[in-house]
């Protein structure tokens, strides 16, 4: 109380001071993301110099391909702990969105962009009842998705007990087009970003951001529970979808199991980019690089030719070090307020 | 009436497993025959041990998402070190016992220390143990399980299976821990707010530690005692348990933000979830339904468990003090 008593006459006495003061909280705010595009770069150098052809047109709509259906599921996910919760329901919507796409597209084009534009409504539906659960029985994220995502799993099994199906040659085609000598993956993430820049100033943006660093204030403001928790785990659902639907294109078959996959990973990709998991902080550019951060170490395994086991091991210290340069970041930041 | 409403959740765990039983043996008789109710229990006790430590954990407020690796670790360990042999046990499980008390130590000081949340500590942890054990075992399944420990875990001392044995020990000195123990009550003030209890005195570091620690221990030693179920290890053999572990803890009534709960509670949850693996089979229901009658339960479960509905029975059912409803936390004597 005594000091933020004291920071007017303070502001007045000694701008200077206060000035250091906004920087270094701006800096280590950023602290975690800034850590993640320091290891990105480190990768890419090491990538880079292990190998030739890493910085073409080619080497980039590679691995954009590579990364992209994490990327979408890790979409969701950073909307989802940006509001302060956790989706494992991802998992099952992605193998859902792969077997119903592997099993019900056929070859009429119509056909396809219906069951597209159902698919996407079936994510966005599971994460919309996830919201409903969570805000009116007032459960914990984790558990709710936890329940679902086993429920959606089990209906994934059902329509495709097994890795199979098939999909257009159009569809597949539309997944490795290339316009202008870049992929369709990498105009996708040109998309993705610009709508990043739009929702994160949206009102419904801004929303989700500040109940996830304050929820009590925020619906003192008068904004529901209920609106925000359905629309927050909704989006998670619906960009699931999307990454089910993109990886069919990759991949050419429906998987009931494939989405467990991602689900911890996308966590991952989020944490390293700098989100943190207690809400309100961090932003999907972050994510991105999280997500091509965890891509380029599955490129390095191969190009060093040791055994693709080392990728988790790689993985799980480059994840523990970006956690602990955010939680050393916040201690700092909270040190320098008290 | 806080120990009545908290109890509620572990009561009615209980009920669901009597009325589960009794549908079971409506659709496939002779499901309740001794033999068969021995092996629904032997399997649930793979679970129950899992979810030993994994219940300390969430009781104090955190997650354990390494349980799988550390499983799998232990079981390729003993396996391959032990080479079908009996005598290297003798050291081998006991110090295989304490590299998996060991890896929740790390788990519990990268979280208390450290100030990671539990979720991604525990998951990198898990990641690194899946890599090394894959880099260690090459990708190839291992060694058969020593004899001693196949009689551990599918052996019987006269009508009593070894293994249901163990997880009887188990869960009397788990509940012993959690009820009658300073670092019980340390557990539930830990799990219910860090901060209160920081300011209370309570040692909340020593806490959180030994949680994890319980919970690497006890993953280490399901390992052990599954490569004897299933005679030898092979890599994948604890992924399933993650999602089990948690699912029977939340079905036993515990909160998974924490400071409530309990092992009793548990011990049903791991029993439920095994009896409906059995009932599935029985109806002619693939795996698919399985998964969607595991997540319905989880759901209906916690929903009942939940404080909305604890609100609403208790305006039903006109309580003498108005909000004892909402009273959380704290020890359960």
């Amino acid at each position: 109380m005594t000091a933020s008593n004291s920071r007017p006459l303070e502001s007045v006495a000694s701008r200077p001071a206060l000035h250091r003061d906004a920087l270094r909280t701006a800096l280590s705010d950023r602290a975690p993301f800034l850590v993640a595009c320091a290891m990105a770069l480190v990768l890419i150098a090491i990538y880079g110099s292990l190998r030739e052809g890493v910085f073409t047109l080619e080497e980039i709509n590679l691995d954009t391909a590579a990364a992209m259906t994490l990327i979408l599921a890790a979409t969701g996910q950073t909307i989802v702990l940006l509001r302060g919760g956790i989706d494992l329901s991802i998992g099952g919507v992605i193998s859902f969105g792969t077997v119903l796409a592997a099993t019900k597209f056929g070859d009429d084009p119509a056909r396809t962009a219906l069951w597209s534009v159902l698919i996407g409504l079936i994510g966005f539906g599971v994460g919309a009842i996830n919201g409903l659960l969570i805000t009116v029985l007032k459960l914990q994220p984790f558990l709710v998705t936890l329940a679902t995502w086993s429920i959606v799993s089990g209906a994934a099994l059902l329509v495709l007990p097994t890795d199979g199906g098939s999909l257009p040659s159009t569809w597949m085609a539309f997944g490795t087009a290339s316009i202008l000598g870049l992929s369709t993956s990498v105009w996708l993430l040109v998309l993705l970003c610009g709508f990043w820049l739009w929702f994160r100033r949206t009102r419904l943006g801004i929303s989700i951001r500040a109940t996830g660093s304050n929820e009590r204030s925020v619906l003192l403001s008068g904004v529901s529970p209920l609106s925000i928790n359905v629309a927050t785990f909704g989006l998670s659902g619906l960009f699931a979808a999307l990454a089910a639907l993109y990886l069919t294109t990759q991949t050419g078959a429906g998987s009931p199991t494939i989405g467990k996959d991602y689900i911890l990973p996308s966590v991952a990709a989020a944490v390293i980019g700098g989100i943190s998991l207690f809400g309100g902080r961090g932003g999907l550019i972050g994510t991105i690089i999280g997500a091509f951060i965890l891509t380029i170490i599955g490129n390095l395994v191969f190009v060093l030719s040791v055994s693709s086991y080392w990728q988790p091991i790689v993985s799980g210290v480059i994840l523990l070090v970006s956690v602990l340069a955010s939680s050393i970041a916040e201690t700092s930041a909270r040190r320098s307020l008290s | 009436m806080p120990n009545i409403q908290r109890h509620r959740a572990i009561l009615l765990a209980y009920l669901g497993m009597i009325v589960l039983l009794l549908l079971t043996s409506l659709v496939s008789p002779g499901f309740l025959a001794a033999a068969h109710l021995r092996s629904t229990a032997v399997l649930a006790a793979f679970i129950g041990i899992v979810a030993l430590g994994q219940t300390f954990v969430i009781i104090g407020g955190g997650i354990d998402l390494s349980v799988p690796w550390v499983l799998n670790a232990a079981a390729v360990l003993v396996t391959m070190i032990a080479r079908g042999q009996n005598e290297p046990l003798l050291w081998a499980v006991p110090l295989i016992l304490a590299a998996g008390a060991l890896v929740g130590t790390v788990n519990g000081l990268g979280i208390a220390v450290f100030g990671v949340p539990p979720i991604i500590m525990t998951l990198a942890v898990n990641v690194i143990l899946q890599g090394g054990i894959l880099v260690y075992t090459g990708g190839a399944p291992t060694a058969s399980a020593p004899p001693a420990i196949q009689f551990l875990a599918v052996g019987r001392i006269g009508p009593l299976p070894v293994v249901l044995g163990i997880w009887i020990v188990l869960a009397v000195a788990a509940s012993i821990l959690l009820s009658k123990t300073a670092f019980g009550r340390y557990l539930y003030a830990v799990g219910t707010s860090r901060t209160v209890a920081e300011f209370s005195g309570v040692p909340t570091l020593r806490t959180t530690v030994l949680a994890f620690t319980l919970s690497g221990f006890s993953a280490a030693l399901a390992g052990i005692l599954l490569t004897g179920y299933s005679a030898q290890a092979y890599l994948g053999m604890g992924d399933p348990y993650l999602f089990t572990s948690i699912a029977a803890v939340a079905i036993g009534g515990a909160s998974i933000l924490g400071g409530s709960g309990h092992y009793i509670g548990t011990v049903a949850g791991a029993l439920v979830l095994t009896i409906l693996t059995g009932l599935l089979p029985a109806l002619n229901l693939s795996n698919g339904a399985l998964l969607i009658v595991y997540g319905a339960v989880i759901l209906v479960t916690v929903s009942l468990a939940s404080e909305t509905m604890s609100d609403i029975l208790s305006i039903l059912r006109r309580p003498v003090r108005s909000g004892a409803g909402k009273v959380r936390g704290g020890e359960p004597t």
